[in-house]
């Protein structure tokens, strides 16, 4: 009795592990896969705009230079 | 006769007062920081030496914001299976790059042609705490790196910590014990190979000489000695011993700062000597030549380059 009663929550568990939805899907899961796709989408702002955010920060600078010095070779 | 007395009066109180200084323990310097430990040793013994052709040329816009492009050209290793050989392919790229210095904020990046990021930013979030942050960005997934530092300077400490990628943590603190002698310890934990590591360090610098000693458990036992022989002469040792991999390196290297040029030169215990002269042929010009020649392994590298601007 005692063995029926305490193997059925444990099929329960294990059904529920077996066939793994969204809602089952811990805090802890999704904190991770936010975090990851958040640092990804980063990564690629940080690869395609730092040097333009560079170049505006410094173009702003008093005195402001002008388009032609940041275009010119000289 | 009068004028001359006053000077030798003073040039004796002050040897006086030198000898007799008490050392004041609670006014003691800020040392320097932890990972700049032995940079005078760094100066002479690790030379940027290049391979190949090499040319710099920065254009200042601004007094704050400048550009630099620059072309290199020349082999790069690639890392060989075996110890014994190296692979050289030959490659050239130009890489763009943009400066904004402020006393707070400093922004650097360089973009090179394959598309890899070197980004450094240096802020000033109060005027006891900087954030430095660091990151090679790359086009490849899984091949770039951050890593995020934040230092406060305290009266006579300085304490950092440091974030990376990959789950790495670390943290150093540098504490000044007497007007010379400063000690240090860093504790890193590191996430994907799941090391962790305790270090101690201690610098030991007067006028003409500097000392330090590095003990880290991940093996590596570093001592260097600097003495400034004068204002444009300075020599560097150095001894790097790893206790895990029995690995041994003791070098000795000069460095001399002339007017016109500077040349820095080392030799190894693993037979390497090399040399980097960087000469200036005029205002805003300067001529670089660097040799390595490792006898060793039979490897003999000569660059040459113009850094302009």
């Amino acid at each position: 009795m005692d063995s029926t009663l305490s193997l059925k929550p444990r099929g329960k568990g294990k059904g529920s592990k077996g066939a793994p939805s969204s809602n089952d899907k811990s805090k802890y899961q999704l904190l991770k896969e936010w975090s990851n796709w958040s640092l990804k989408k980063a990564k690629v702002a940080t690869h395609y705009g730092f040097i333009p955010l560079i170049i505006i920060v410094g173009m702003n600078s008093d005195p402001n230079p002008h388009l032609f010095q940041l275009l010119s070779p000289v | 006769m009068a004028d001359l007395l006053p000077p030798l009066g003073t040039a004796q109180t002050d040897g006086k007062t030198k000898v007799d200084e008490k050392v004041d323990y609670s006014n003691l310097p800020c040392p320097v920081p932890y990972e700049e430990l032995h940079r005078e040793a760094i100066m002479s013994l690790k030379a940027d030496n290049f391979e190949g052709l090499r040319f710099d040329f920065s254009k200042g816009l601004n007094q704050k914001f400048s550009l630099s492009h620059s072309v290199m050209m020349g082999p790069t290793e690639v890392p060989s299976q075996s110890p014994d050989t190296t692979i050289k392919i030959p490659t050239a790229h130009y890489e763009f790059g943009a400066n904004y210095f402020d006393p707070k904020l400093m922004l650097i990046g360089r973009l090179m042609t394959d598309g890899r990021l070197n980004a450094r930013v240096k802020a000033d979030l109060t005027d006891r705490l900087v954030l430095k942050a660091n990151g090679q960005l790359t086009n490849e997934p899984h091949m770039s790196h951050a890593m995020f530092n934040f230092d406060y300077m305290g009266s006579d400490y300085r304490a950092q910590l440091q974030l990376g990628n990959s789950a790495l943590i670390g943290a150093t603190y540098i504490q000044s014990v007497t007007p010379r002698l400063s000690l240090g310890g860093e504790v890193f934990w590191a996430g994907v190979p799941r090391k962790s590591g305790i270090g101690y360090a201690a610098r030991y610098d007067t006028d003409k000489m500097v000392a330090t000693a590095q003990v880290a458990s991940t093996g590596t036992i570093a001592m260097n000695y600097v003495q400034k022989i004068s204002d444009k002469v300075s020599l560097a040792t150095d001894f790097a011993y790893n206790y895990l991999s029995r690995d041994v390196v003791a070098s000795v290297g000069y460095d001399y700062i002339l007017r016109q040029s500077r040349v820095r030169g080392k030799i190894d215990s693993n037979g390497v000597a090399s040399a980097l002269l960087e000469e200036r042929l005029s205002m805003g010009l300067n001529f670089l030549l660097s040799a390595e020649l490792d006898h060793k392994k039979k490897d003999y590298k000569f660059g040459f380059g113009l850094t302009v601007g």
